[in-house]
């Protein structure tokens, strides 16, 4: 598909489109925010650039906004007075009244904007826009004298960077040449030609592990696991870039004993004791979001695991030698 | 006797989170939570007393009997498990009415009832009796009377607040804060403690006769001089008197103790009240009994300051520890006693006033850490105490400050940080670099620039060799409003202001800001006069014999405060409040009026008057506007520019105590008085809405890039030119769980100090809990926030206070 030798775009795993429109667009990319003063996405203070687009559609996404590539529109419905302003400035037609209230045609949206710029209540935002690689650098230079003094610096976040890898690779350039600390935030769903490109300018991988079992990773995020875990392999062995691995603890998906041990045994065996394990409980904050999104929130009568139950899947980690905590 | 750092940071492993305040400091705690105070008028009537018995005597000499009679006279006790002893009043949690700023009439009587206060009928007559006497003593009808037009206008306008009602009564209300001392109360200064704890107050008078009896009266001065020094010793003599009758009374108390540990400690008590102050302090318990009985001397003042306390007190401390005379537990017990003590003094003042320092307001500031007067770091053992003394007492007073430098040890930032996250918004954290600096400018040797403290909230002081005397809470947003107006101000109507021509002819904005900076100029320079005229009626009618002898050379000089020049000569300050939503609002009329033009000059005159009313989609316009606090240099440079002006101004108006006034930024809670006097602003700001809190803060959720984005724009700002700089973030816990996350904010603050900032202190707690607190206050009687540059306790703030700091931005750390 799609292919050329100098694209980092490519397809991994069975059936999945290329993204053709990435390619071309050179040093722009799509973000939905850039988190000044991040402290849990890596050493010291940092700045995270929080990416658009994801391959993955995991179930229990804590940021389902960041699911796409273009820009989405957040809908607080509460605030709607009905006044029809967005309804006439739609370029797409896709906004109706009815019940008091504006309706979107999801389907039609294109995540324009016109109709944000109407709204007299602020009901309507956008998630996600275009920015230049010097935008964003400028931004996170912003912060470079508290990079300094606390050995913090640049995190690339998301949605998972690696699905934009040339704005991902230009962003980590730059950030490198001006001697910053980067870290890269991924689910590690990319061919293993982006991978080794992008890497040797990351000083630190957070690479999540959504679950051990192919099939219930398919089942769950609609891929398999498989070029995940050879990727993780590949950046630590081959690549030698120092990582910490990230299991979001997912109650009734995959925090049973079994997955957890898995999990730890794959680190302790495949790749290395020395690799710290976050365990990052399940939390509700995501739930607003697809309300905003109108979407179904698929996980909306799942509730965060216990303490104990952490506690207790953190200790099959230390069973096997590894360092974890609970908590990034 | 410095310690070194790597001695210190074995300290703070000693305790943890486990240590509890010991049954001792929790019945005393308990005793602190009473749902009415007891009004005093003890200290009043002896005061009038000895005023009716001496008329006709110098004032000096006046002053001095007058503390005579009320440390001879005032009802003293001893509560139940003290081992520090000296009440600031007759009566238990009680507050003594004083008369030096202001009368107390029937509806200000009626008030301090309805704010919690219980006053007998019997009592009430007394006061009124009072008033007739005071009133020729009152300082208020001789600044206003004598004032001009001009002058009366600017005082009625409320522009420094509070407003004036009268000539003769000015904003009305008068002073109760409970403290045995002589007023004024609003000084900000440290006196030199080390020399009472030293010395002994004996060698302090027989210095003084000695220096009484060698007086030439050859000089010009030499009669004031004799004056002077008869009441320095009257009053040191009165305060030992007083310390004698303290350990009379444990004495006669330790007699019929049945409990032979209480009998004990009572016979101590004893011991040491017979020892200091008279003598020189041997012991920690001496020195901190000493320290208290000159600390009641010094108040009542809501700005007392303790001086750099670690520094001085930490050899009697460490000699104690090495002869095992005391152990850590019982020092930290004592400290806590101290705390105690200090939240024992009650406080309050008249209506107009009480809001623009809410809840019980008082800046008692300890100053820890920091360097040396060689420039080594000043951390030792005390350092540490002091703060798990906060941790285990989390009471709203004392105030701890803690300097930071260069090389302050990692551990402290840790142990302080542990202790900012219960919740207590202490310590407050200083940079050393910018206050010195500032020192260094004002022509301060280096030694003696860092030896300095704090006074009031965050003023520096220079411990025996500064002391302001004049402060005034001027509210900036009211002259924008007046250059508007061509020099109307809008609150009263009158044109006080200069005439700078109607907004709607203004050309270019260089034209307007030109205008908005003359007419704040003509507004400072009247503010200036009213700060000159306060000074010389004060330094007239409340010369202080105590806190004039515990100055740098008080006795050699034989002057009393207001009489001599010091080394920092910082006895008049120009502080700003609502500079930013100033700056904000020149920054939207510059954008979108002058450069943009998406709007007319009549048509913002009018969405302001009509308060936005109908003109909501102008007001979002003006909101997203560049703001300050986003690093953003378009809106900054206009703040850059301003503070500098201000700085510039104040050096150009004289004080008369000698130099320039000095410019500073602390805004307690006048934000709120001060934005219920300001209409609606350009920045798009209701009218009525409190204005920005501190100094370098941003305007309530108008930063929107966090802590270092707000920072980033405050370092532009000269903030070495300012005497303080207040600048609060709210934290929400979440971002202060791990220490790794408390490492990150040791960084941020450092960041900021080594680029300029004078100051940070964080509040941290959850809106959620704030709101809780607010639906059910007797849940929440102990809940603290800091409210700028002290902490008071959230249910007394009034709702208006309590919804701005909900409505403060919590800055989360992302993750």
């Amino acid at each position: 598909m799609n292919r050329s030798p100098t694209s980092l775009v490519d397809t991994v795993g069975a059936g999945a489109a290329a993204p053709a429109a990435c390619a071309d667009r050179g040093v722009a990319g799509s973000i939905f925010n850039i988190q000044r003063y991040s402290i849990h996405d890596g050493p010291g203070i940092r700045t995270t650039v929080f990416f658009k687009k994801c391959r993955l559609r995991c179930l229990w996404c804590q940021n389902p906004e960041s699911q796409q590539e273009q820009p989405e529109l957040f809908f607080n419905a509460e605030k709607c007075i009905g006044c029809g302003r967005c309804e006439k400035v739609c370029p797409e037609g896709a906004i109706t009244l009815r019940d008091g209230r504006s309706w979107t045609d999801r389907a039609r949206c294109t995540g324009a904007g016109a109709c944000v710029e109407v709204c007299p209540q602020g009901a309507r935002s956008l998630m996600g826009r275009v920015a230049s690689v010097d935008d964003i650098f400028q931004e996170v230079s912003e912060d470079a004298i508290f990079y300094q003094e606390s050995g913090g610096g640049v995190t690339l976040s998301g949605g998972d960077p690696l699905a934009q890898p040339e704005f991902a690779l230009a962003i980590l350039k730059r950030c490198k040449e001006a001697g910053y600390h980067t870290t890269l935030d991924t689910c590690g769903f990319a061919s293993w030609h982006a991978v080794e490109t992008i890497m040797p300018y990351v000083d630190l991988v957070l690479y999540d592990f959504k679950h051990m079992d192919p099939d219930k990773h398919k089942q769950y995020t609609g891929f398999s696991n498989e070029p995940i875990l050879r990727n993780a392999k590949g950046i630590h062995h081959e690549l030698k870039v120092p990582m910490r691995a990230r299991y979001a603890v997912i109650p009734g998906y995959n925090d049973g004993v079994e997955n957890a041990t898995a999990l730890a045994d794959f680190i302790a065996n495949e790749l290395d004791r020395s690799i710290p394990v976050d365990l990052l409980p399940f939390h509700k904050y995501g739930g607003a979001k697809y309300q905003r999104l109108e979407r179904v929130d698929e996980l909306a009568d799942t509730s965060p695991p216990s303490e104990a139950a952490l506690t207790a899947l953190r200790d099959i980690f230390l069973s096997r030698g590894l360092t974890a905590k609970v908590g990034g | 006797m410095i310690t070194t750092s790597s001695q210190s940071l074995q300290k703070p492993s000693t305790f943890t989170a486990a240590d509890e305040m010991s049954p001792r400091i929790r019945r005393l705690k308990e005793r602190l939570y009473v749902d009415r105070y007891p009004l005093s008028i003890e200290k009043s009537r002896w005061q009038t007393q000895a005023y009716k018995a001496s008329d006709g005597e110098p004032q000096i000499i006046r002053r001095a009997k007058s503390l005579a009679c009320v440390l001879d006279n005032i009802p003293i006790f001893i509560e139940d498990d003290e081992l520090i002893v000296g009440q600031g009043s007759a009566k238990p949690m009680g507050l003594e009415l004083d008369f030096y700023a202001g009368l107390w009439p029937r509806d200000e009587i009626e008030g301090l009832r309805e704010a919690g206060y219980d006053i007998s009928p019997q009592e009430e007559t007394e006061i009124l009796d009072m008033n007739a006497y005071w009133q020729k003593f009152n300082p208020l009808p001789r600044l206003g009377e004598d004032a001009s037009e001009e002058m009366w206008g600017f005082l009625k306008s409320g522009m420094v607040l509070p407003p004036w009602k009268s000539r003769t009564d000015g904003p009305g209300g008068g002073y109760a804060e409970s403290g045995l001392g002589l007023g004024p109360g609003f000084y900000l200064m440290t006196v030199d403690f080390e020399v009472a704890l030293q010395q002994g107050l004996l060698a302090l008078i027989s210095d003084a006769e000695k220096r009484l009896t060698a007086i030439e009266y050859a000089e010009k001065d030499a009669l004031e001089r004799a004056h002077f020094l008869k009441a320095a010793i009257l009053s040191l003599r009165a305060i030992i008197g007083f310390a004698e009758r303290y350990a009379d009374l444990a004495q006669t108390m330790a007699a019929v103790e049945a409990d032979p540990a209480r009998r004990a400690e009572l016979e101590a008590i004893a011991q040491i009240c017979r020892r200091v102050p008279a003598h020189p302090a041997r012991t920690f318990r001496e020195a901190m009994q000493s320290f208290w009985f000159i600390f009641l001397m010094i108040t009542p003042s809501p700005t007392a300051s303790m001086g750099r306390f670690d520094q001085f007190m930490n050899p009697y401390f460490e000699a104690d520890l090495a002869n095992g005379r005391l152990s850590e537990e019982e020092a930290l017990e004592l400290l806590q006693c101290l705390r105690i003590k200090d939240m024992q003094l009650n406080r309050t003042s008249g209506k107009a006033a009480r809001q623009k320092n809410a809840g019980m307001a008082k800046w008692h500031n300890m100053v820890i850490g920091g360097v040396t007067k060689s420039g080594e770091d000043a951390t030792n053992p005390l350092t540490y105490l002091i703060l798990e003394a906060v941790r285990r007492l989390p009471t709203a007073h004392h105030t701890v400050t803690l300097r930071v430098h260069d090389g302050t040890p990692e551990p402290l930032m840790k142990k302080a940080l542990e202790v900012v996250k219960m919740g207590t918004g202490m310590p407050a954290f200083i940079g050393d670099r910018s206050y010195i600096a500032y020192l260094l400018d004002q022509g301060v040797p280096l030694e003696e620039a860092r030896n300095y403290a704090i006074g009031g909230c965050l003023d520096v002081t220079l411990p025996g060799k500064s002391r302001t005397a004049a402060v005034g809470m001027f509210i900036v947003s009211m002259v924008l409003e007046a250059t508007l107006l061509n020099g109307v101000v809008r609150r009263t109507g009158d044109a006080v202001g200069l005439s700078t021509g109607k907004f709607e002819d203004f050309k270019t904005f260089d034209d307007f800001y030109a205008a908005f900076k003359a007419q704040l100029r003509h507004f400072l320079k009247l503010h200036a006069d009213k700060n000159n005229a306060e000074l010389l009626i004060s330094r007239e009618l409340f010369p202080d014999p105590v806190r004039s002898v515990l100055m740098d050379g008080g006795l050699a000089e034989g002057k009393a405060l207001l009489d001599r020049t010091y080394l920092l000569e910082n006895g008049a300050l120009l502080n700003m409040v609502g500079m930013i939503n100033v700056v904000d609002s020149l920054v939207a009329v510059k954008k979108l009026v002058f450069e943009d033009r998406v709007v007319s000059q009549a048509e913002l005159i009018q969405a302001l008057d009509a308060n936005w009313q109908g003109r909501e989609d102008l007001r979002r316009r003006f909101l997203e506007a560049p703001k300050y606090g986003n690093g953003d240099d378009y809106a900054d440079q206009i703040a850059v520019d301003l503070f500098d002006y201000w700085a510039d101004v104040a050096a150009s108006l004289r004080s008369c105590l000698g130099g320039a006034h000095k410019p500073t930024g602390i805004s307690v809670s006048s934000q709120w008085p001060g934005g219920a006097q300001t209409g609606a602003t350009p920045d798009g700001r209701f009218a009525g809405e409190c204005l920005a809190d501190g100094t370098m803060s941003a305007m309530r959720g108008r930063d929107l890039k966090g802590p270092t984005g707000l920072m980033n724009s405050a370092m532009k700002i000269s903030q070495n030119r300012y005497q303080a700089a207040l600048f609060n973030i709210k934290f929400h816990p979440s971002a202060m769980q791990s220490d790794e996350d408390l490492r990150k904010i040791s960084f941020l603050i450092r960041t900021y100090f080594a680029r300029g900032g004078k100051h940070v202190q964080f509040n941290v707690v959850s809106r959620e809990i704030l709101l809780e607190a607010q639906k059910h206050p007797e849940q929440y009687r102990d809940l603290l926030v800091r409210v700028a540059g002290y902490s008071a306790y959230f249910i007394q703030l009034g709702k208006a206070m309590q919804d701005e700091i909900i409505g403060r931005t919590a800055h989360t750390g992302a993750g």
